[in-house]
């Protein structure tokens, strides 16, 4: 069957070539979620500190590099969500994985958080992730405006200018995409 | 689900909570037409929609704390093998650093964890290079490896050598080393960089942090974290670049944030960066402007000598040399560094034994290309006078060169003069611009020198005295400028006879020399004997006669004699003269008229003639030329003694645009302009605009003139004022002290800008309502005016009123009437109504003391005034 195969593999290149993009800022990324974390823990968020700043501080150190070159500053922004998105996700996986492997090895926390807290954060996000997979499949647009949202920090009118929709019609996908979301992150939740 | 039920659920869920709640049960039930499913998720939809904030509300900062977060400062073990952590020394990029003990051995180690290690391959290959490339080097000045290996998470981790000591920079500036110890330790540092090298590791984050010092001074290399093995460049481009790049920007080699080029030459930078911070005190400042398109190769820092606050224990001639030095290491292109740390070495050790440097260049040719390179952009000049200069060499560089193409016979002593030129100014050029007067003056103390000495053709001689003192006299030099024209002429009548009409020339320029210093009967002689030759022996419309008579405009109409300068300028300004030579006369007759016509009350011809100057140099420059940001500053500036303010914002603005855009904004004379026109937005009350300018320009204002400048002075006052508007006393006092302590120093106690910079912090008192500290400044104010004011002057009036109140508040009425009645003499003259709130609180003040005084019927005439007066938005009285 060579058609379906072909179909298949240019997936696959596009989306390994989406993958090194990712790759070449998710360590960035990384460390930018980790000082994001630093600045929360000391209380410091503000709204001088923002994702968006720190999406636009990822920019700054990278727009210089040779295959982002003729990246737009939204269209990086897009990719840093998904860079986002995806550090965060593997990460809880990773967690979660550990916790159900072994006892030992769980990561105890000092910081007055309880463990359950931080294995909700885990869970939810994750939740989170296979529900957004969910909706992209039945409205490609509106998961895309849910990850720049959420991971990167864009405002309505950023997102709308971004995905090329007025903002009215951003604030009313946000609405349902967000009621949508939460009633299968917790749906049991009171 | 598919994609058309999604659509519809979402309808009908949009379309239920727009009703009320009371509605909402019906409609759901008819639009979801007995279709359970459905039903059920939009109502699992409208309960999310009505609950709490959810993990998608919580925003990002939240949920990396929540995942990342806690790896942060707490490791998820305390303890592991023999090793005991006791709390982190640091993190950065790639791990985080614990302090341990050695619990067996008693020692103290450095860990450091690569947390989150699972996160991504391309970290944990980097961790995992970081140790081997540390297991190679094994020498006195680098940090050692000790184990390696990784937790049962899998999180990776080695050991080395734990350092206490000081930063590198921290070490240097303690108890104010000496330059030859630091340069001895800088040069251990080198050494060890070099046996890196050696074993073919570049290093490529060398920073002061990661070079510390023990208290025996010897000094440790640290965090070979991206290091790179030379013999593996080659092989893939170099994969840490860009994404995991973590450098630290001030210290990065340009090419290598760039495009990823890198080399031993990398390091080779780090390290010039490094010994210009210890030198100079602080890091180079580098072009940043524009961000993505600023070329920063074509940005030259300023001299390390220069920078910081040269230490007198060096001589001018060492600190040269280590300009030279230190600007090699670091020069923006790789080819034109010392090629190996080696090289670099070798020239400290060169400069500690007294011998000649390595670096030092001395090839014309070079300094030339760098100089033509950059005479449209990026002047670095450190002051407004040093751009003048600047701008001066380059302009007679052009005239020159134009020059040549005249005569073949000239065409030697012209390049020689613009050889001596490039010399003279190359130097500087090179090395950024001098940052005060006085480094120019030295500049020009060796060209006027060796100009002496140099024994060529007296024609040469001659231009090259006079092209030096036009210079001394643009810096205000007159003494050495009078000299320098005075041994022109003499040279030039020596070798060309007295009647010769380039005996005119210098003739002209010394008599325009002494305009400016207001000896005008001498000016005035000196032009009319060259105008007299001129005449005699060249056609009423050649230059050189125009020139004489423009010139004689100038003087006359500095002098006063304004009727006979209109009779000169105006034919030429009315007919001027063709030819690029000829823009230059009329450029230089339009502002003089300008002065005439405005002197004799014709405002409006003035206002052309300056707009036309504008033009003109808008049309000789380009829209962007300081020339036409400073011809656009002299208009603003009258404009803004006309009060029209917004007219004078405008062109400031324009000015300031110019300055940033051909100095950089960290330039002292774009600052200057942005200084100013802060004051005027301060003026218009727009405040918010105003203060990050005025936050922005007064730490360059300060590095560049000094603490205690005028401009500074100006800077803080304004700052003072923005604070009392705001209601931040403390600092507005604070700034205005700064101010008032700034200008006595200038310019003495008694002085016209001192006291109004008291009266600035006398109001700050007013508003603290501490009388008895405002009344004595307010004292000292009025005394200092009124002696060096005319009748009627309105800042007499504005302190008057204010010493007024002081008094008032005193309960002191009788002189507080006395003193507010003069005040409303005067404030009630001012057309207008910019003064009308300083006049009704006078008013107002005046009804009180007058009530005070038991004499109603004037109190009632002042309430009557105050009420009829009362602008239809009542605005808060001043001060309350």
């Amino acid at each position: 069957m060579p058609g379906p195969q072909k179909v298949r593999d240019k997936e696959a290149d596009s989306r390994s070539e989406e993958k090194r993009a990712l790759d070449d800022i998710f360590s960035l990324v990384y460390e930018e979620l980790r000082r994001l974390a630093s600045f929360v823990r000391k209380n410091e968020v503000s709204a001088t500190l923002n994702s968006t700043a720190l999406v636009h501080e990822a920019w700054l150190k990278l727009k210089d590099s040779p295959h982002l070159a003729s990246t737009s500053v939204p269209h990086f922004k897009a990719i840093a969500a998904k860079a986002m998105r995806q550090v965060l996700v593997d990460e809880a996986r990773r967690r979660n994985a550990r916790k159900r492997g072994g006892a030992g090895e769980a990561i105890r926390v000092t910081l007055g958080d309880s463990v359950d807290e931080i294995t909700s954060c885990d869970e939810e996000l994750i939740a989170l992730h296979e529900a957004l997979d969910e909706l992209k499949r039945l409205n490609p647009r509106q998961a895309e405006m849910v990850e720049n949202r959420f991971f990167a920090g864009l405002n309505v009118a950023e997102t709308a200018g971004l995905l090329g929709v007025s903002e009215s019609a951003v604030e009313r996908d946000w609405r349902a995409a967000r009621a949508w979301l939460n009633s299968k992150i917790r749906p049991d939740m009171e | 689900m598919d994609r058309a039920r999604w659509e519809r659920i979402q309808t009908i869920f949009h379309d239920t909570v727009a009703r009320p709640e009371s509605e909402q049960q019906a409609y759901l039930e008819t639009a979801c037409a007995g279709d359970q499913g459905m039903m059920a998720e939009v109502l699992a939809m409208l309960k999310a929609d009505s609950r709490g904030p959810s993990l998608l509300d919580r925003g990002l900062p939240e949920v990396a704390y929540r995942m990342v977060g806690a790896s942060i400062d707490s490791a998820s073990f305390r303890e592991f093998g023999p090793y005991r952590l006791q709390r982190i020394l640091g993190e950065g990029g790639m791990g985080v650093v614990w302090l341990a003990e050695r619990e067996d051995a008693g020692n103290l180690v450095a860990v450091k964890f690569l947390p989150n290690a699972g996160l991504s391959p391309a970290r944990r290959e980097r961790f995992a290079r970081e140790i081997k490339t540390l297991a190679k080097l094994k020498h006195p000045y680098i940090a050692r490896l000790y184990d390696a290996g990784a937790l049962a998470d899998g999180t990776p981790w080695f050991v080395m050598e734990y350092v206490e000591g000081l930063r590198f920079t921290e070490y240097c500036r303690q108890v104010e080393r000496p330059i030859e110890e630091r340069l001895r330790l800088f040069r251990k540092v080198c050494e060890a960089v070099q046996y890196a090298h050696g074993q073919e590791i570049v290093h490529r984050d060398l920073k002061p942090s990661n070079i510390l010092v023990e208290s025996d001074g010897t000094p440790r290399l640290l965090d070979f974290g991206i290091a790179k093995e030379l013999q593996s460049l080659d092989e893939t481009a170099d994969q840490t670049r860009p994404g995991l790049r973590f450098l630290s920007p001030d210290y990065a080699a340009p090419e290598w944030v760039r495009d990823g080029t890198m080399g031993v030459y990398t390091d080779v930078y780090s390290l010039g960066v490094i010994l210009y911070e210890i030198l100079a005190g602080r890091l180079p400042i580098k072009n940043t402007a524009g961000d993505r398109t600023g070329d920063a190769t074509e940005s030259t820092p300023e001299r390390p000598s220069i920078a910081g606050k040269r230490s007198s224990s060096l001589s001018k001639a060492a600190w040269s040399e280590l300009d030279v030095l230190c600007l090699k290491a670091m020069h923006e292109d790789p080819r034109e560094r010392y090629q190996s740390v080696e090289g670099l070495s070798r020239d400290i050790d060169h400069y500690l034994n007294g011998e000649p440097l390595e670096a030092r260049p001395d090839a014309l040719r070079y300094r030339l290309g760098k100089f033509v390179a950059r005479n449209r952009r990026t002047v670095v000049a450190a002051s407004l006078t040093v751009a003048m200069v600047i701008l001066l060499v380059v302009f007679f560089t052009l005239r020159l060169a134009k020059e040549r193409n005249t005569a073949l016979a000239e065409a030697t002593r012209t390049r020689h003069i613009q050889r001596f030129m490039l010399t003279l100014f190359g130097a500087a050029d090179r090395e950024a611009a001098p940052s005060n007067d006085l480094r120019v003056v030295t500049l020009l103390d060796r060209g006027a020198h060796e100009a002496k000495v140099l024994n060529s053709d007296p024609e040469t001689q001659a231009e090259l005295y006079e092209n030096l003192g036009q210079m001394y006299q643009r810096l205000g030099k007159f003494q050495q400028s009078n000299e320098l024209l005075q041994l022109g002429l003499e040279k030039r009548q020596a070798a060309l006879g007295a009647e010769n009409p380039k005996v005119a020339d210098s003739l002209i320029k010394m008599g325009l020399s002494r305009g400016e210093q207001t000896q005008f009967k001498d000016a005035e002689r000196l032009i009319r004997e060259g105008l007299d030759i001129a005449t005699r022996h060249l056609p009423p419309d050649d230059l050189t006669v125009l020139r004489a008579r423009s010139a004689l405009g100038v003087v006359l109409a500095e002098s006063g004699s304004y009727d006979k300068a209109i009779a000169l300028l105006n034919p030429i300004v009315k007919r001027p003269p063709t030819g690029e030579e000829g823009t230059y006369i009329l450029l230089d007759s339009l502002p003089p008229l300008a002065v005439a016509e405005q002197n004799t009350g014709h405002i409006d011809v003035a206002e052309s003639l300056n707009r036309r100057a504008l033009a003109l140099d808008r049309q000789l420059f380009g829209n962007s030329h300081p020339a036409v940001g400073f011809e656009l500053a002299e208009l603003a500036s009258a404009e803004a003694t006309l009060g029209r303010v917004p007219e004078a914002e405008k062109m400031y603005r324009e000015t300031v645009a110019i300055y940033t855009a051909w100095y950089g904004r960290d330039n002292p004379a774009t600052a200057q302009y942005t200084n100013i026109l802060a004051r005027i937005l301060a003026q218009e009350g727009k405040y918010v605009e105003a203060a990050p300018m005025l936050q922005e320009v007064l730490p360059i204002l300060e590095q560049a003139f000094g603490k205690s400048h005028l401009y500074v002075a100006l800077a803080l006052d304004s700052m003072g004022t923005l604070e009392l508007m705001r209601g931040d006393l403390a600092a507005a006092q604070g700034h205005a002290e700064r101010a008032v302590a700034i200008d006595k120093a200038l310019f003495g106690d008694s002085n016209h800008n001192t006291a109004v910079v008291k009266a600035h912090l006398a109001q700050i008192f007013i508003k603290k309502e501490q009388y008895d500290r405002a009344e004595p400044l307010l004292r000292e104010t009025v005394k200092a005016l009124t002696e060096r004011s005319l009748p009627g002057n309105l800042s007499v009036g504005g302190a008057q009123a204010l010493l007024g109140r002081v008094l008032l508040r005193e309960k002191h009425y009788r002189e507080s009437g006395e003193q507010l009645t003069a005040a409303y003499a005067i404030l009630a003259k001012q057309p207008g109504t910019s003064y009308l709130k300083m006049l009704q609180q006078t008013r107002e003040d005046l009804a009180t003391v007058y009530e005070a005084l038991h004499q109603p019927d004037k109190a009632a005439k002042f309430r009557t005034e105050l009420v009829a007066n009362q602008p239809r938005k009542v605005d808060a009285p001043i001060g309350n």
